[in-house]
């Protein structure tokens, strides 16, 4: 995901500015997605970078500085992986795309198991976090 | 009948005036004498030790009672054997009886002679090697009236057994080549020029080399020589050989050193029976502790690092008194805090304004287990004193390390962001409005 | 013993009459090494010690002879010629008897290779060597005579002696403690990982999604539930215990729970009902 390079200027009005004469793989692919892409679906992708980038800086600043309590890095960074796991599979969930593949499960009920898994989640995570 | 005589003795000699109060395991002392021995001829020494308090009862060595030990409990506290020539004791006082007597601590002083008896070979078993029988030590020096076998032996001036300034002694008896045990406390030793010899004529020269390349110890001579031996056991029950009996005797007490000098024969006699008898250089443990460094109640167990305090309180015992004080002179003690090996060794140091009482402060290692505080403080002449007390030391608790921490600083900021981004996520998401219209394109 | 000694006393004291001072004449010594050659001879000088110390190899020899007299007499043979070795600094002595004939010639040689028994242990310090001389009839007399330095050599220690005496100290050596890196990179560290917010907000005020019903009356109490089960949490992590924070927050679910029903029943309705 080109998340960091997605600054709010920039989007949406790419794809105008372009020219066409040479609209690479991954600008047709932006194009597509920010055409296409419901805005619920892009309310979620938003927090889902914000949460990929908690975790890589977090895990930059692991590797560059110190790991020492390493409990506290394994929470924070394991927070925003299992926080990513639960929104992206809540943005599955509701995605009306899937709505074949998830007959069963409205989009309240996913949105129900997302909120019990992710308190539980920052439960153990502090719980560890010391 | 002689023992009720002696506890009349004893309390008649309580009421006088301020005597020497004896020994501090017990007061009753068993003399041994041989029949050609006299009472009369120790009496300065007897004498001393009655001043001092102790109730003696004589008996010969053949005799069946008092016997030294019965039913595995010895009845006496201190016995004195002043049968250097009996070949043939009673049967209560074999080799093996006076060692178990020992066991049990009772403590001994025994008088040897140049002859061989069952007493020189038990001498052996304590690392003093004895000459062939019939040598006796002599000296030439320095020139003198008495015969060569009497020696005039100065008292050293350094040892803590003896009073200083004790005139110098008379002797006569046999010297003992000394092994290396640690336990033994060498006394008195022979002059440098003296040595043991079976010849009384300056013809007998060339027997003395001869005897020197022949045997296996070669030659009893010189300073290395102990004529008045002690011996503490690992209990602390002591055993003092002397190499001869007349050291005891009236008769050399009074034979003056030179004109005017009276010897110290009985000073030392009675300095040798005070260090036998349990009377000075003993000490004793009255209590332990061990305490957290900010606490004064000891805990269960201890954990790593831990800053840990031990203290150890010391009495040594007062004769002149006949009570135990505290004592803080040691200078030495140590303290081991061991698992298996010592893992940290630290002086004892004297509390200031405690008398008597050590202590030690220092940080428990970093590795967990059983570990254990000892004291083992052995130096010669002085009781032995061993204590050990068992501790665990564990590892910390799961909320017993460090928290909230600066270098963690990022991780706790990411985990709460995540949780209030979640937060925010939540209550943006139950707002918002979700039409089920497929179609809206938001572009902007 | 005290009959033999009475006998001696007259005995003693009748020839301590006419007895002279014993003493030696021309004693020499010389050191020889392994393969005979001379390297020291001196004369012993009675009067004063020699100025150097005899200096024996491991494979060197060292003769002595003598020869005892009555001082102003002649030659005798006393009854105790000992050659004295001692260390003044350690204690240590070893005593030798020197063969001597009838008319008082002494001779004592040794060799460091194979050295006598009565060569005490020595160290640093020079053994001072000196002679016995004892007699019954004839006055006594000691005779220093020179020091003597030999390879030093251990004695015979118990594998007990060391714990008569204070044994060494010993210290732990603790593990090292954990560097810990200064406040101030981790204050920066904080801020670069709490920026991505920067990147969320900006994210969110470009999509502006609508939030018609954000504080509508069945919303909210589940959002502030939530918000008190995450405030629980961050309590629990400051101070509680597991078992207050279990208690708690099976209140704080439980409330969570009945509203959250209530908002989500809520949600739907939106979705699917009122479209």
């Amino acid at each position: 995901m080109a998340g960091p390079k997605a600054t709010a200027p920039v989007k949406g009005t790419s794809s105008s500015t372009s020219s066409s004469s040479s609209p690479s793989a991954v600008q047709t692919l932006w194009k597509a997605y920010l055409d296409h892409t419901a805005p619920r679906l892009k309310f979620i992708d938003s927090f889902l970078t914000f949460l990929v980038l908690s975790g890589v800086l977090q895990f930059v600043y692991c590797v560059l500085v110190t790991s020492f309590p390493f409990n506290a890095f394994l929470s924070g960074f394991a927070s925003t992986v299992g926080q990513f796991v639960l929104t992206a599979s809540l943005r599955s969930q509701v995605n009306s795309e899937n709505r074949t593949l998830f007959k069963d499960v409205s989009p309240e009920r996913a949105f129900a198991d997302f909120v019990i898994g992710s308190v539980v989640l920052h439960f153990f995570v502090f719980n560890f976090l010391g | 009948m002689l023992r009720s005589f002696g506890a009349l003795c004893l309390s008649l000699l309580g009421l006088a005036a301020l005597t020497q109060a004896g020994s501090s395991s017990g007061n009753s002392v068993l003399v041994v004498l041989q029949p050609s021995l006299k009472r009369d001829a120790f009496s300065l020494f007897f004498d001393g030790l009655e001043k001092k308090g102790y109730s003696l009862t004589f008996r010969a060595p053949k005799d069946d009672t008092p016997v030294i030990i019965e039913h595995d409990v010895p009845l006496f506290d201190h016995i004195i054997l002043f049968a250097p020539d009996t070949k043939s004791f009673a049967k209560d006082i074999s080799p093996q009886a006076l060692v178990n007597v020992l066991n049990h601590k009772t403590n001994l002083l025994i008088a040897l002679s140049p002859k061989q008896t069952p007493l020189s070979l038990l001498a052996a078993e304590f690392s003093l090697i004895l000459p062939p029988p019939g040598m006796p030590l002599l000296s030439h020096f320095p020139p003198r009236d008495t015969a060569p076998t009497v020696i005039p032996i100065t008292v050293p001036a350094d040892n803590a057994v003896l009073t200083p300034g004790t005139p110098p002694v008379w002797f006569s008896g046999v010297p003992q080549a000394l092994g290396a045990n640690p336990l033994l406390v060498p006394l008195l030793r022979a002059p440098p020029e003296s040595f043991a010899a079976d010849t009384d004529k300056d013809a007998g020269a060339e027997a003395v080399v001869d005897a020197a390349e022949k045997g296996g110890e070669g030659l009893w001579a010189g300073s290395a020589l102990g004529v008045v031996t002690g011996f503490q056991t690992r209990d602390s029950a002591r055993v003092v050989w002397a190499g001869g009996v007349e050291l005891f005797g009236d008769e050399f007490a009074k034979k003056e050193i030179e004109k005017g000098v009276k010897s110290g024969n009985t000073q030392f006699a009675l300095d040798t029976a005070a260090w036998a008898f349990q009377e000075n250089l003993v000490l004793r443990i009255d209590k332990t502790g061990h305490h957290l460094a900010n606490e004064t109640t000891p805990r269960e167990h201890y954990t790593i690092n831990d800053l840990i305090v031990y203290d150890i309180a010391i009495s040594k015992y007062n004769a002149a008194e006949d009570a135990w004080a505290p004592y803080s002179g040691l200078t030495d003690l140590q303290l081991d805090f061991t698992m298996l090996d010592p893992h940290v060794r630290t002086a004892l140091v004297p509390v200031a304004g405690a008398p008597g009482i050590y202590s030690a402060t220092f940080r428990a290692p970093d590795r967990h287990g059983v570990f254990k505080f000892v004291v083992d403080y052995k130096r010669r002449g002085w009781t032995f004193l061993h204590s050990s007390t068992t501790v665990p030391v564990i590892p910390p608790r799961h909320d017993g390390y460090p928290r909230f921490l600066s270098a963690a600083w990022p991780y706790y900021a990411g985990a709460i962001s995540t949780s209030v981004g979640f937060l925010l996520f939540s209550a943006l998401w139950l707002a918002g409005d979700d039409r089920e219209t497929k179609k809206t394109k938001k572009t902007e | 013993m005290g009959p033999l000694s009475l006998l001696l006393l007259p005995l003693a004291a009748a020839l301590a009459v006419n007895a002279g001072q014993l003493s030696i004449q021309s004693p020499r010594f010389t050191v020889l090494s392994s393969d005979g050659n001379q390297l020291r001879t001196e004369q012993i000088s009675l009067s004063k010690k020699a100025k150097e110390p005899v200096t024996l190899g491991p494979t060197d020899s060292l003769k002595l002879t003598f020869q005892v007299k009555e001082e102003g007499g002649e030659g005798v043979q006393p009854h105790q010629t000992f050659l004295r070795f001692y260390d003044e600094t350690t204690g240590e002595e070893g005593i030798q008897p020197v063969k001597v004939t009838a008319s008082g010639k002494a001779k004592f040689d040794f060799n460091m290779a194979r050295p006598p028994a009565s060569l005490p242990p020595s160290g640093a310090a020079p053994l001072k060597v000196s002679l016995i001389l004892g007699s019954f009839v004839h006055t006594p007399a000691t005779v220093e005579l020179f020091d003597l330095v030999v390879p030093p050599s251990l004695s015979a220690v118990h594998p007990d002696e060391q714990t008569f005496h204070p044994l060494p100290e010993i210290q732990h050596t603790f593990r090292p403690e954990q560097k810990v890196p200064p406040k101030a990179v981790s204050a920066v560290f904080t801020g670069i990982v709490l920026s991505p917010w920067l990147v969320l907000i900006g994210l969110w005020g470009y999509l502006q999604p609508r939030v018609p019903h954000l504080f509508s009356l069945s919303i909210l109490p589940f959002t502030v539930s939530l918000g008190a089960l995450e405030a629980l949490l961050l309590w629990y992590w400051v101070e509680l215990r597991l078992g207050q924070i279990l208690l708690y927050g099976a209140g704080a679910a439980f409330v969570a729970a009945v509203t959250g029903k209530q908002a989500l029943v809520s949600i739907g309705e939106h979705r699917t009902g009122r479209k």
